[in-house]
């Protein structure tokens, strides 16, 4: 039997290399905190190249900044990467001829009849404006009476640009580029990013933006910050382990069960669930390291070579722990619904090895050494209650929340600013929206809605007809008589003096127009482009005013600063009805399981969190993850007032805890040094709900 | 297509490196069979141009971002339209007078003859324009410039003389 621990392990690391290829591990941040339904929208999104754009600024309006646009666009156009290149609201030779040749079914139809007195007088301003105007004006062939009038579509406004150059308001020349790398995608995004940077060091005046480089630099970021945490952490938890347990067979017995623990949790939930964030396991495992509350407890109270072979207390604090984070896993928080399972797991089976499988490893009796833990400063249970209730009002008076997840990531401020110096000097104020239909047909016939809705627009409507709309447009045209109008048209340009048979072809060929789809590619330069599922297609639009087309089914919002808004409200509804809940439950089994001393335990809970909220709410905002970690330190801090509450050998049960705060903070608590906010937040609450502990510990009577 | 006088006009800077000269124009339209003249000024400023029909009345003055048209001194607007397309040729206009050799050769295909110098446009402009001739008068000085559009226009500048 005392080999068990290490055959547990080995019968897990087998079952891992046995199971690795069942085990979904998920990276996709967005998906811990976007709702389904938001994360297929971005999918399609993502799909339709919307986060695939850059823009970059090139400061100043003189030649050089120009010359350096030019020779940019050069060198990006040779970038296997970039698919498109804009700096000129030039456009392009195959939109010019699309025009061209469709010019009669795109350009609006004024269907007035001409009769001859109207001809006249339009030909006769025609041929004086040819002889006297300072201004060289050409004479249409094709449509001299200007009966059609077509406007072209940019996607610049008149002050977006210099010349031919797109700008970026005042502040220089803009060049937008298209690329085929998602911001999801990290090795794509990362190659393109490093290419991309060897070729903007050659240039000092340039700011650039592309979604895909707050892939490459924040996890680059993230990365480095939770390895020095990680570094941190492991030195504190062998620290703690060793030199305070002081017994090394105990150490690596210890560490054993907690791998074991860990890899027992994280087999089950990567291998039972899709889509299994790499974050929540990361904190899931961080939260194993709760489960050595049990062995301390044990350890200092001679479980291991006692008689007993059941110790109520802790069983009891295992119980309200795992009924806690059991409640806290149907919460449709993804992030906390998952740390939950895995916590449930992992402590389970943590407790099991505990309890059962240790006591056969033959660990050597504790041995005494005095240790002065209580203070000769104390205060009533009463009067820590009265404070506790002090610092919530304190804290409700101060409470704001903090509704923008993007604060919980890694504030990367330098690419915060030049996505700032893009919104703000940017005065085309679209929106983009999702349009779905069944088929391209479907989807242009709604498009042409959408447009028909709002004041301005670009979409693919803007340059192509639905066939039923073309068809309605080619029914218009056969009912007018243009042979008649070509006839009239020239015999009164003969009466004018215009050459002979100089309008012989005007408005001939309309009768043999057909309705054909052009190829749709050649309008990415408006960044529109299609994306087909099978069953459905969907393209972008950008409009001026989304609420006038809210009332169509087949839009959607795609305001991602709004998704995460509704997510983070919906997060703090569901945090608040299930932290509801869990204190509700907790506060029952506290009183079955310490009766007489319920407002002693209670208080465990009550000032530890009174006090990490109160300091949280001087200094910040509140966010998700500080409520998160409230949690976690109400189901911590259960267990001790449990242990305190029923312990008849006082001072061990003291160093038993003592040891499991630092062992805590080891944890959680050095989270306080990272920069990524999600992370400080935690070990923020944490870190000061420990010294509340620490503080019940010594005064608490 | 309205400007195209400018343009030629772009072409003699590069040779005479004034600032502001006038010229007369000779315009053939194929609609009607018939010649027309106007003469003009155009002054090349640190970021734009300025052409002026002292004649008419008329004025364009481009400062690079937008075009103001002031007839009799009074401001008229422009369609955004006409606007839009009259910049595209300012602003070759100004690439010619900046005298980019590399960039002039990025916009047109150039063929030297015996007694003039041919300019085919690229891109965009190679929809109304077949191609430009330029006289020269001696090595240094251009004569004339003519420009041969697709519907059988023609224009033909002179350069008349210098203005300092």
């Amino acid at each position: 039997m005392k080999y068990i621990n290490y055959l547990v392990l080995l019968f897990l690391l087998l079952s891992a290399f046995f199971l690795k290829d069942s085990i979904h591990i998920s990276t996709n941040l967005l998906s811990l905190f976007a709702s389904k339904e938001n994360l297929v929208k971005l999918d399609i999104a993502d799909k339709l190249g919307y986060s695939k754009e850059m823009l970059i600024a090139v400061k100043g309006l003189n030649s050089q900044s120009k010359e350096e646009v030019k020779e940019l666009v050069h060198q990006l156009k040779k970038l296997p990467e970039v698919t498109m290149v804009q700096s000129s609201i030039i456009p392009t030779k195959e939109i010019q001829e699309y025009y061209k040749n469709n010019y009669y079914l795109l350009a609006d139809f004024n269907t007035s009849s001409y009769n001859q007195e109207l001809i006249h007088k339009k030909l006769q301003g025609l041929y004086e404006k040819q002889l006297h105007s300072f201004f060289y004006t050409s004479v249409s062939k094709n449509d001299p009476l200007e009966i059609f009038s077509l406007k072209q579509v940019t996607n610049t406004s008149s002050s977006t640009h210099k010349g031919t150059l797109l700008t970026l308001g005042e502040y220089g020349y803009l060049i937008r580029v298209r690329t085929n790398v998602s911001a999801s995608d990290m090795n794509q995004a990362k190659l393109l990013y490093d290419k991309l940077a060897n070729l903007f060091h050659h240039y000092s005046n340039i700011t650039a933006f592309a979604p895909f480089f707050y892939t490459v630099e924040n996890s680059a970021a993230i990365k480095a910050d939770v390895s020095n945490i990680v570094l941190i952490s492991t030195f504190l938890l062998f620290f703690v382990y060793y030199i305070l347990i002081r017994n090394i067979k105990l150490l690596f017995h210890t560490v054993l069960a907690l791998a074991s623990s860990m890899l027992f949790a994280t087999l089950l939930t990567t291998t039972l669930f899709e889509n299994f964030h790499i974050l929540s396991l990361a904190f899931g495992i961080s939260l194993s390291a709760v489960s050595i509350d049990y062995l301390l407890h044990y350890y200092f109270h001679d479980f291991y070579t006692g008689k007993s072979k059941f110790d109520k207390d802790v069983f009891y604090g295992f119980l309200t722990t795992v009924i806690a984070f059991g409640i806290l896993s149907f919460i449709p928080i993804r992030l906390i619904s998952q740390i939950s399972i895995f916590s449930v797991f992992s402590l389970s089976f943590a407790y099991v090895i505990f309890t059962f499988v240790f006591p056969y490893l033959k660990i050597q009796k504790y041995e005494e050494t005095t240790h002065q833990i209580k203070s000769s400063f104390t205060i009533k249970n009463y009067w820590v209650f009265v404070i506790s209730l002090l610092l919530y009002i304190y804290t409700f008076s101060q409470f704001h929340l903090d509704t923008n997840l993007r604060n919980l990531d890694y504030q990367n401020t330098k690419l915060q600013v030049a996505e700032k110096l893009f919104k703000t000097a940017n005065e085309n104020k679209l929106f983009p929206v999702i349009v779905e239909a069944k088929n391209k047909e479907e989807l242009l016939e709604r498009l042409e809605l959408v447009k028909k809705n709002v004041h301005q627009s670009i979409s693919f409507s803007s340059f192509v007809l639905s066939e039923k709309k073309c068809q309605e447009k080619l029914e218009t045209l056969k009912k007018y008589d243009f042979n008649y109008l070509n006839k009239l048209l020239n015999e009164e340009a003969n009466d004018i003096g215009f050459k002979k048979d100089y309008f012989k072809e005007s408005y001939k060929n309309i009768n043999v127009l057909t309705c054909e789809l052009p190829p749709l590619d050649m309008f990415k330069i408006f960044s529109l482009s299609f994306y087909s599922t099978g069953k459905k297609i969907y393209t972008i639009a950008l409009v001026d005013d989304k609420s006038k087309i809210q009332k169509f089914a087949f839009v959607s919002d795609l305001d991602v600063k709004k998704m995460f808004q509704k997510a983070t409200d919906a997060m703090y509804k569901y945090l608040t009805i299930f932290g509801g809940i869990v204190l509700v439950v907790i506060l029952l089994l506290l009183y079955f399981t310490v009766q007489k001393r319920f407002l002693y335990a209670l208080n465990y809970i009550l000032f530890p969190s009174a006090l990490s909220m109160a300091v949280v709410t001087t200094f910040y905002n509140v966010n998700i993850m500080h409520l998160f970690a409230l949690i976690i330190l109400v189901a911590i801090g259960i267990d001790y007032g449990i242990y305190m509450s029923n312990s008849h050998q006082k001072s061990n049960t003291m160093k038993a805890i003592y040891y499991s705060l630092l062992s805590t903070f080891s944890a959680f608590g050095v989270l306080v040094f990272s920069q990524i906010i999600a992370l400080n937040s935690i070990g923020f609450v944490i870190s000061i709900g420990c010294i509340a502990v620490f503080f019940l510990i010594k005064v608490m009577k | 297509m309205p400007f195209f006088k400018l343009f030629l006009l772009l072409v003699l800077e590069i040779t005479l490196f004034s600032q502001t000269y006038s010229f007369t124009e000779l315009r053939y339209s194929d609609a009607i069979g018939r010649y027309s003249k106007v003469d003009g000024i155009i002054e090349f400023k640190k970021n734009g141009l300025k052409i002026i029909y002292p004649i008419e009345k008329k004025e364009l003055d481009y400062d690079g971002k937008s075009i103001v048209f002031l007839s009799k001194g009074q401001k008229l607007p422009l369609p955004s339209e006409q606007e839009r397309y009259m910049m595209y040729y300012f602003e070759i206009l100004k690439l010619l007078h900046s005298g980019n050799e590399k960039e002039l050769k990025e916009n047109f295909t150039v063929e030297k003859k015996a007694s003039h110098t041919v300019l085919i446009p690229n891109g965009m402009l190679s929809y109304y324009l077949d191609f430009i001739e330029l006289t020269e008068k001696d090595l240094s000085k251009l004569d004339y410039v003519k420009l041969f559009f697709k519907n059988k226009d023609t224009i033909s500048i002179h350069i008349d003389d210098e203005i300092h």
